[in-house]
């Protein structure tokens, strides 16, 4: 038997520690610790809901495959792209695995750990929303942002492709914030101190930073995200009916009056949007050939399309005529090329993931982890109304994209990070009791 | 560690706040569920269906516009040709010259930029000062206006249209016009070509026969289509279809390679032939020309020829005509003066080339020379419709060669008195007399005798109720009585009988008389015979088959010889053609509508009359009455003499030999040999073997040297050949003497002694007088002249 040996600085209770008493306890520990991580890891790993997974995929390699036929004539004929028929569909590619894999990654984190995140997303939105706005010597006269088409919404390292608007970030902060803040307050929210003020303050801070920016329809979504929040999340429902109105007159005015759109006039905002809106065939033959052309063009592609289409790679707007084709008017191509069938059977996986998505928050295991899929849902069915709208001249122009379909790595690789999220969500959603 | 990974695992708190907290959040989220993944998705099928479905043909179309370009390729148009062969009507390529004013607004801007730059920087030595914006428009502005011969001021106002990429200067100008702009775009002062002037390739109609058959070949609109006539009708024929290459083009206008392309190859335009023979067409427009000038026709005057066979329309007139090349002009000197005046009587106002009256007028006068009386206008046709009443007569059998009528100069029919032309009556005549002398209370016996319901009956069966569906524009309709109307007394019969009281259009009616005459066959008359492609094949050609047998052919026979007795002695007699069988009927009848006096007078004609070949119907609408011509105012009097000059043209035209007999011999022609350089004795025997017996010479030579008529002229075998032995031909000119009013024997003896030789046409009657000579009374002209003599008898008797 060896002689024992005591530690010299570990004891236990006051009584020193052999050596080998330290490691086993060391061991034990260990041991414990491992075991509860595995039990807290274990908890969060129910399956993942795999319809709401399956439409995700299903919808993504719908949108590549559109996106490849939509983009090609355009990066064809870009020089400034090397005319690589396939540049834009490439990117889209690598952002697709990019964003695959990040959205396994969370959909297998313990959403739970958002909830520590919550201010810290918040204030990272914050201070990128207000990097991009500060005035400066660059050619949009910002210190940071870079632009494109003239809008200086984006940050990132110039003359490369590895930018992003921090809006995409802010919404994604404001989910998190939000529901973390308000699966907090539970019957609080009803409350104007506690519930609406703090709330809304935060919710117009970002809306109105987002919309000097100017990103009207950036503005337009983070404030859509933020209010279908905090409607789910209990506030009065006197406040609910006040916001509606309010939104109502603000959508009034801005549909059918031009007052909103001469107030952002210095921000380079278009005064005959509403013009173009209402009769985008009438007016001028200047009128038609630059201020109405892009919705004259997508209303072309769209009816040529028919009942259905004139088939996959065929669309004849693609090749010059329809701007943006690859991006906020990619439906119209897929609407000419696929017709009202294929439009239609694409609307409905749209539909029906986003039917999935709230019927997850309704079942999810807590509020917070009901906010978070009601914050990445919304966001998912405003882009999708808003962007269908507009092709289809429902509603004046304002610049959304298709989740899924329209060219941008950045905000595919986002979009797939909140579908992790929601995954993450789905995976501790009680099984429901046998009957 | 627990504080960054909480632990999820813990059962949720089922405290009651939470419960109720969630519940909230369960009920709102499905209000946003129904509200975004339903509701919404239901708002964007609709608009998409709206789009794709209800308004899918006017997007599609509109979209199909911008994303193909087709490049038209022109089809050339087919000729309008005449039954020869000659052409009436083609098409020749023309440049129509344009400009393209927004270019040359930019490059007047770039120049005067040009300018100033070089002001600033100075000028080199020997470098001149490069031309101000203006300065090149006023180049062009008088260069242009004067090679195209148009005002400056049309270049400057065109020029003034700077949004404008295409603005037509002159449009189809002549080759050797579009050289000098072509040589002006490539040669000019600004040392470069020429920015903004451009030449397109269009084509142009031409009408080698200028204002020949107008009325019935028309004319094209500015941009080359048919606008009128056979040019309108037959527009689809003529025009061919012009090709297309379509092609997919992207937003920049540039041809994408593999996308669809599709060919529509071009295919030239058809001709056609018509019926129409220019040199029998060109007869009777002279023919009319020369009647309505004679006699000052207010109305003008038409005319229609036809084969009675097959009711080919040979020739149709109308007048006043026009110069197809210039249809929108202005022909006849008349109605020229008549517009001249309008602008003297209300002076234009300050600015402006014409008044509001020239132009009014000016539209009226276009409508009046397009106007083909022939086919678009009714009228009464008074006795030339006898023929149908004759015909009609004979083949009930209520007449025959023998029927007698007695005139009294008037007949009562339910109580009204109709006088006959003759008002101290006829007396007893036998049929033909009856229809020589016209006699209405003959014809109204013949109408009775056939009965209301079964003349009603031949008016249809003529064709006369509905239009002949005639290959012409703007054929106008009959007007007659109702059925009903007719049959419910006689007066409309007895005035139907002698052609009055009913309108029909002049083909309506020679397409009947052609009926009666041609053994009794009725056709539709037409004026295009076939279509011929492009390789000259007949694609289609006109089925002559008769509508009907209206008469019978012994019927027939017997009314050409009434008509033939009308020209040989009755009424008709001016009508006559020496050598030739004419059958005829005069017409003279009073016009509705206008003033009380306005009067069609007509002559109807053909010829031979035992076997006709041609058939002629005349009309001139109130010509200047007798106490201005001296002549009494009847179809026979004003129409028939020139119907005979025409017959005259065109029967030896057409290869009808005329038989002379021995009355008629002292009338007859020959063509005169040429003798010169024989001997005086081989002149004699040739010019013997010719038929000419009657000579002298002058001179002593041995060998003649010269004759009067010269070879090859056609005159009366009685006339006197100057055969000019050595001796110079006399080239004094002589006054032609009047010899209108008198017999042949006598106008031959003076014009003979005037140095003149007599040609006589028309009436060969015992008491027929000069009416008209081709050489009027004091004009001078070299001796030995052929004077064409027209005989005729004017009677002082309506037909």
């Amino acid at each position: 038997m060896a002689q024992k040996k005591i530690h010299p600085v570990k004891t236990r209770n006051g009584i020193p520690l052999t050596r080998e008493e330290y490691r086993q306890l060391k061991k034990q520990k260990e041991r414990e610790d491992r075991r509860k991580r595995q039990e807290a890891w274990e908890a969060a790993r129910g399956p993942l809901d795999l319809p709401f997974l399956l439409l995700a995929l299903l919808l993504l390699g719908v949108g590549l495959i559109m996106l490849l036929s939509a983009s090609f004539p355009s990066a064809q004929s870009n020089a400034r792209l090397g005319n690589d028929a396939l540049y834009y569909f490439k990117r889209q590619v690598i952002f697709a695995g990019l964003g695959l894999f990040a959205m396994f990654w969370v959909s297998k984190i313990n959403y739970e750990r958002f909830r520590g995140l919550a201010r810290l997303a918040l204030i990272v939105s914050f201070v990128l929303l207000i990097l991009v706005v500060i005035p400066g010597p660059n050619k949009y006269g910002r210190l940071l942002a870079l632009g494109e088409n003239g809008a200086a919404r984006w940050l990132g390292i110039p003359s490369t492709s590895l930018t992003f608007q921090p809006s995409e970030v802010a919404k994604m902060g404001l989910i998190v914030y939000f529901a973390e803040s308000i699966s907090k307050k539970r019957e609080k929210m009803k409350t104007f101190r506690e519930g609406f003020l703090p709330h809304v303050t935060i919710l117009l801070a970002m809306f109105v930073l987002t919309l000097i920016e100017p990103h009207f329809s950036g503005a337009l979504l983070i404030f859509g995200i933020g209010a279908a929040m905090l409607v789910v999340g209990g506030i009065h429902w006197g406040w609910v009916a006040a916001g509606s109105g309010a939104v109502g007159v603000a959508a009034y005015l801005l549909f059918f009056t031009e007052i909103i759109d001469k107030i952002f006039h210095f921000l380079n905002y278009n005064a005959t949007r509403l013009q173009v809106w209402r009769d985008p065939f009438g007016g001028d033959l200047a009128f038609r050939r630059d201020d109405a052309w892009q919705t004259i063009q997508s209303l072309y592609a769209i009816g040529s399309g028919g009942l259905l289409g004139v088939g996959l790679g065929k669309s004849r707007q693609k090749f010059g005529y329809l701007p943006e084709s690859q991006n906020d008017y990619i439906f119209a191509i897929v609407m000419e090329e696929l017709g009202l069938v294929g439009g239609t059977l694409i609307m409905m996986l749209f539909s029906l993931l986003i039917i999935r998505g709230f019927w997850l928050a309704i079942h999810a295991r807590d509020r917070f982890g009901s906010l978070l899929i009601v914050g990445v849902t919304t966001q998912i069915a405003l882009q999708t109304f808003l962007n269908i709208a507009v092709v289809t001249n429902f509603m004046p122009s304002t610049g959304i994209s298709l989740p899924f379909f329209s060219s941008g790595g950045t905000a595919l690789a986002i979009q797939l990070v909140e579908i992790g999220i929601v995954l993450s969500v789905s995976r501790q959603i009680p099984a429901p009791k046998a009957r | 560690m627990t504080k960054k990974n909480p632990q999820p695992a813990k059962p949720a708190k089922t405290s009651n706040s939470a419960r109720l907290a969630k519940l909230v959040i369960q009920r709102r989220t499905l209000a946003l569920l129904l509200l975004f993944g339903v509701a919404s998705f239901l708002a964007l099928f609709a608009r998409a269906y709206d789009l794709t479905i209800r308004q899918h043909d006017q997007l599609q179309d509109d979209a199909s516009i911008q994303q193909t370009r087709s490049t038209v390729i022109s089809a050339s148009r087919g000729s309008i040709l005449d039954r020869n062969g000659v052409t009436l009507a083609v098409s020749a390529s023309a440049d129509t010259v344009f400009l393209d004013p927004n270019a040359i607004s930019k490059y007047a801007d770039e120049l005067d930029k040009k300018r100033a730059q070089k002001l600033v920087d100075g000028l080199k030595d020997g470098e001149k000062l490069p031309m101000s914006g203006q300065e090149y428009k006023d180049l062009l502005a008088a260069r242009l206006s004067e090679i195209l011969d148009i005002e400056p001021r049309k270049v400057y106002d065109e020029m003034a249209k700077t949004n404008w990429r295409y603005a037509v200067l002159s449009r189809r100008v002549e080759k050797e016009v579009s050289d000098q702009v072509r040589e002006f775009i490539t040669d000019n002062d600004t040392g470069a070509n020429l920015q903004g002037v451009h030449l397109e390739a269009d084509s142009k109609r031409y009408y080698p026969r200028s204002s020949l058959a107008s009325h019935a070949i028309g004319f094209l609109d500015g941009d080359n289509h048919g606008a009128y006539g056979l040019e309108a009708l037959y527009e689809e024929e003529l025009e061919g279809s012009t090709g297309l290459t379509v092609t997919a083009t992207d937003g920049s206008g540039s041809e994408i390679m593999f996308q669809y392309e599709q060919y529509y190859d071009a295919e030239d335009g058809h001709s056609i032939v018509t019926t129409i023979d220019s040199t029998i067409q060109y007869y009777l427009e002279r023919g009319i020309a020369d009647m309505t000038s004679q006699f000052g026709a207010k109305n003008g005057a038409c005319g229609i020829v036809l084969d009675p066979k097959t009711c080919a329309i040979l020739a149709i007139c109308s007048t006043p005509d026009y110069d197809l090349n210039a249809p929108r002009e202005i022909y006849t000197q008349k109605l020229k003066d008549q517009l001249a005046s309008a602008d003297e009587e209300n002076p234009p106002e300050e600015g402006r080339e014409h008044s509001d009256a020239y132009r009014t007028l000016l539209g009226e006068l276009q409508n009046l020379q397009w106007r083909n009386k022939a086919v678009n206008d009714g009228y009464e046709p008074g006795s030339t419709f006898k023929t149908l009443t004759l015909a009609m007569a004979i083949e009930e059998g209520v007449a025959n060669r023998n029927s007698s009528y007695y005139c009294g100069g008037s007949v009562t029919i339910e109580n009204e008195p109709i006088s006959c032309s003759n008002k101290n009556g006829h007396g007893s005549q036998v049929l033909r007399e009856a229809v020589g002398h016209s006699c209405n209370p003959a014809f109204i016996r013949m109408g009775l005798d056939i009965g209301r319901s079964t003349f009603y009956d031949y008016l249809e069966e003529f064709g006369l109720m509905a239009p002949t569906g005639v290959d012409l524009q703007g054929e106008g309709a009959s007007v007659f009585t109702s059925r009903k109307e007719f049959e419910s007394h006689d007066i409309d019969l007895a005035c139907y009988a002698f052609g009055q009281n009913f309108i029909v259009t002049p083909i309506q009616l020679i397409a009947a008389q052609a009926a009666c005459i041609n053994g009794g066959y009725l056709y539709q008359p037409y004026v295009v015979e076939k279509e011929l492609d492009a390789e000259g094949n007949v694609v289609r050609q006109h089925d002559s088959t008769p509508i009907r047998q209206v008469v019978s052919e012994e019927t027939s026979a017997l009314v050409r010889e009434c008509l033939e007795y009308v020209v040989s002695d009755g009424g008709g007699k001016n009508g006559q053609v020496a050598g030739y069988r004419i059958g005829g009927k005069t017409g003279t009848a009073d016009k509705r509508g206008g003033e009380e006096t306005d009067v069609i007078v007509s002559f109807l004609a053909f010829a031979p009359a035992d076997d006709p070949q041609v058939i002629m119907l005349l009309t001139m609408d109130t010509p200047a009455r007798q106490n201005v011509t001296g002549v009494f105012t009847s179809g026979g009097n004003y129409v028939a003499p020139t119907a005979s000059r025409i017959m005259a043209d065109i029967l030896p035209y057409l290869g009808i030999a005329p038989q002379y007999d021995e009355d008629m011999l002292a009338t007859a022609e020959g063509s005169v040999p040429y003798v010169v350089g024989m001997s005086r004795d081989e002149a004699v025997a040739r010019l013997e073997s010719y038929g000419f017996s009657s000579y002298r010479t002058v001179g002593g030579g041995e060998t003649v040297t010269d004759q009067t008529p010269d070879g090859g002229a056609i005159v009366p075998t009685g006339a006197e050949i100057i055969l000019y032995m050595g001796e110079e031909k006399s080239g004094e000119q002589r006054a032609v003497p009047n010899v209108v009013g008198m017999s042949a024997d006598e106008a031959n003896r003076a014009l003979v002694n005037a140095g003149f030789i007599m040609k006589a046409t028309g009436s060969s009657s015992s008491g027929a007088k000069v009416i008209n000579q081709s050489l009027a009374s004091g004009v001078e002209a070299a001796a030995g002249t052929v004077v064409t003599v027209q005989m005729g008898t004017m009677s002082n008797i309506a037909d």
